[in-house]
């Protein structure tokens, strides 16, 4: 595990930074990940790393060839175990170190759509991407990892072209949240492509129509 | 209809207007408006083919608009972006007008009075189908070889469809006799089309005794009939073509009516009038028929007085318009057996006469044809002992809604009358407004091109009674040569492009640009005043002779 995200040509996806862990799903698609804490790991992801939009993976051996599932956070929520309780706490606001009770166990979940999938090549990059319905049901437990920017492009582009096929399923399962999570994926692919790619302007057109139709379901226009 | 290859949509179910339906199409069966479709129903036990017309085609599965928000990135660039499948997933909902079936008894479409149903498969019409059941043939089967038919005539094709695949053949007796109307932006092709139908009644199969009256000299190319192999005839017919120029053009006195007189004085008073009409009278009712202005002058001073002052001025009036026009002739007419013959294409050339010597000539002739018709009819002495047809180029001219012009009142008798004297009539005009109103609605047969002006096409809608609204529709957008015949000829009205002439056409625009340049080119070599100099010419001496 590597303190610093990796970058350059070909990100190992062995070293990518650990996430969190699934806890429970939804749906097929729809996973429920507990991000890691302090505790959980040497290095749990930092804020930035388990955002809104972040695009992540989780890896599967299917049929002895080792797959990577793609997905993106699209929700997060906080749990704390003592909210709700009855009775007098016994932490006070100046002793905080007093804490016998729950307060260690305070989480995050994130939700986890997921987008497609892709195999893993022997030298840990990505390749044969598809966005397609991942048939692979993930496992409780299985380890969620903050996906490089690089396996993110080479996962949306096909033949040059840049794909966000999945994007109807994405819009279903995200809900209220589905626009701003497919308008942070444009974002952070457009960041990464060079200006003058001409992909640029369709992820212009694709992030307009998605966000005059949020406006549209919303009653604004 | 056992093959489905040829079914090109499927019923969807009824549409607004109790003759409609709607039907459904996948994009790559291209279907235009106006194409003709056809379905089977049972009617009274046997299988019948509906015809019905599409009358209008919209998208309703297709790409959304979004798509299109920026120009340099294609729709399908972002519907790939997007996974959406783009091969031919768009489909189209059709509304179509049932036309109905062919009647072999009526030889004319009857409506089944019932939809198709929900599910029934619909394919193109078939091209020899659509060519027996169109026009008014009166063929006893609903598929004919229609080329085989004696007194067709060939006009064009259908637009929707390729160039000659389904050609149109009119029935000529169906236009000669209860008349035809041309109407036509200018440019459009209205000449050119009747030309073609020129043509097509001066074959051996018809061979028509035609007059055409030509106020422009447009029709000069049509001679190159003779001697074309098409037009010959096994038996040795051929058509001839007889031009007559204005100075063979000319009207006998004494057929005038007083009323066309009066039209060509200047202004006479009411007691002119009446002395005129008291002496033309008389005059008509003498043995001989070739008297000239003296002796109708002669009349009203033996009636009125030499010194009659009206008699006077009347005669100053007379001179001067009838006496010194050459038109008017005290013997000379035009001899009717010369212009009206079976086989024969008469073309009155009356480009150096004006507008009125034009209507006076045309009313004399109409006015005696007519009568000679008459006379056929009920078995009277007869010089045309044939039916004639007349086609009318500008013919606004001669039947103008003003009714300013001596010809309005024969034209609107012969239309109204002249189907039962074997005299059709065909107007051309690019002004359906300025035509009068009698003499348009009474023409059965319609061919309309390409028409803007909003006037005009009232008038069209307002007289014209087989001009339904999707072909009114229609007029605006047509380009030249594309026409819409409806009318008695046809059993439903049909959008055609109108096929090639056999003989060079005469009447296009002038080569403005050509001619100027020639002119321009004409007059620089033209030697101009200032080159007066001469050198070298005459009994100049040259440097060696001066030795």
């Amino acid at each position: 595990m590597t303190d610093t995200p990796p970058d350059g040509d070909s990100p190992d996806l062995d070293s990518c930074v650990r996430i969190g862990s699934i806890v429970s799903s939804n749906s097929h698609l729809d996973y429920v990940v507990e991000v890691y804490k302090e505790r959980d790991c040497d290095r749990p992801p930092e804020l930035h790393e388990r955002e809104f939009g972040q695009p992540v993976f989780i890896k599967k051996t299917v049929n002895g060839t080792e797959h990577a599932v793609m997905g993106v956070i699209y929700d997060t929520q906080l749990v704390d175990p003592d909210q709700g309780r009855t009775g007098p706490r016994l932490a006070q606001d100046d002793q905080a170190q007093f804490t016998p009770g729950y307060i260690e166990e305070r989480t995050t979940l994130a939700g986890v759509a997921l987008l497609g999938t892709a195999e893993i090549s022997e030298d840990g990059a990505i390749q044969e991407s598809t966005h397609q319905m991942p048939r692979w049901t993930l496992e409780v437990e299985d380890t969620v990892f903050h996906c490089p920017d690089q396996v993110t492009v080479s996962f949306h582009t096909v033949d040059d072209q840049i794909q966000l096929a999945y994007m109807d399923r994405l819009l279903d399962i995200a809900g209220d949240l589905g626009s701003e999570v497919i308008v942070a994926l444009i974002d952070r692919l457009r960041g990464m492509l060079p200006d003058d790619d001409p992909n640029q302007r369709v992820l212009d057109v694709v992030e307009q129509n998605v966000q005059w139709q949020a406006r549209e379901q919303r009653g604004m226009v | 209809m056992a093959d489905r290859s040829d079914v090109v949509g499927t019923v969807a179910g009824p549409g607004d207007d109790p003759n409609e339906f709607v039907f459904v199409t996948p994009s790559d069966k291209s279907i235009k408006t106006g194409e003709f479709i056809t379905y089977t129903v049972s009617v009274e036990g046997e299988p019948r083919s509906v015809f019905a017309r599409v009358t209008n085609r919209e998208l309703i599965r297709g790409l959304p608009e979004g798509f299109l928000a920026d120009p340099e990135v294609g729709p399908e660039t972002v519907a790939a972006t997007l996974g959406v499948p783009t091969d031919d997933t768009e489909l189209y909902r059709l509304t179509a007008t049932v036309i109905g079936y062919y009647d072999t008894n009526m030889t004319t479409f009857a409506n089944p009075r019932q939809l198709p149903d929900p599910g029934t498969p619909l394919s193109i019409a078939p091209h020899q189908q659509l060519e027996t059941v169109l026009p008014n043939l009166g063929c006893e089967t609903d598929s004919t070889d229609v080329t085989t038919l004696d007194g067709v005539a060939h006009v064009g094709w259908l637009l929707n469809r390729p160039a000659e695949a389904t050609n149109l053949h009119i029935p000529t007796e169906e236009f000669a006799s209860t008349h035809l109307a041309i109407l036509a932006s200018t440019g459009s092709g209205k000449s050119y089309t009747a030309s073609v139908l020129i043509e097509e009644m001066m074959r051996p199969s018809s061979r028509a005794s035609l007059l055409v009256f030509d106020p422009h000299g447009e029709y000069d190319t049509l001679a190159e009939m003779q001697g074309e192999e098409a037009f010959q005839g096994a038996d040795g017919y051929e058509p001839d073509v007889v031009y007559y120029d204005p100075e063979r053009l000319s009207v006998r006195i004494s057929e005038l009516e007083i009323g066309d007189v009066m039209a060509v004085l200047d202004n006479p008073s009411n007691r002119m009038q009446d002395r005129l009409s008291t002496a033309w009278r008389s005059m008509q009712n003498r043995e001989s028929r070739t008297w000239g202005i003296d002796a109708l002058i002669a009349e009203m001073e033996a009636e009125f007085g030499a010194d009659d002052a009206s008699v006077g001025a009347l005669e100053w009036r007379l001179r001067r318009s009838i006496e010194r026009n050459d038109l008017f002739h005290p013997e000379e007419n035009v001899p009717l057996d010369e212009i009206v013959d079976p086989g024969q294409c008469t073309v009155l050339q009356m480009d150096t006469l004006d507008r009125r010597d034009q209507q006076l000539i045309t009313t004399v002739l109409l006015r005696r044809m007519y009568r000679e018709r008459l006379d056929d009819v009920r078995n009277r002495d007869s010089d045309i002992e044939h039916p004639i047809f007349a086609l009318f180029e500008e013919g606004h001219r001669f039947a103008p809604a003003s009714g300013e012009a001596p010809s309005l009142g024969v034209m609107r008798t012969i239309t109204s009358e002249g189907r039962k004297f074997g005299f059709g009539l065909g107007i051309i005009s690019q002004r359906p407004s300025k035509i009068d109103q009698d003499v348009l609605s009474q023409c059965g047969t319609q061919i309309s091109m390409q028409i803007k002006n909003p006037n005009d096409q009232d008038a069209i809608k307002n007289s014209v009674e087989a001009a339904g609204e999707d072909v009114l529709r229609e007029l605006p957008g047509l380009t030249p040569g594309q026409a819409v015949v409806s009318g008695d000829a046809m059993n439903t009205p049909a959008l055609i492009q109108v096929r090639q002439r056999r003989t060079p056409h005469g009447a296009g625009s002038r080569p403005v640009i050509e001619e100027w340049r020639e002119a321009y080119d004409e007059r620089q070599r033209e030697p101009t005043q200032s080159e007066s100099a001469d050198f070298g010419e005459g009994d100049s001496t040259g440097v060696q002779s001066l030795d």
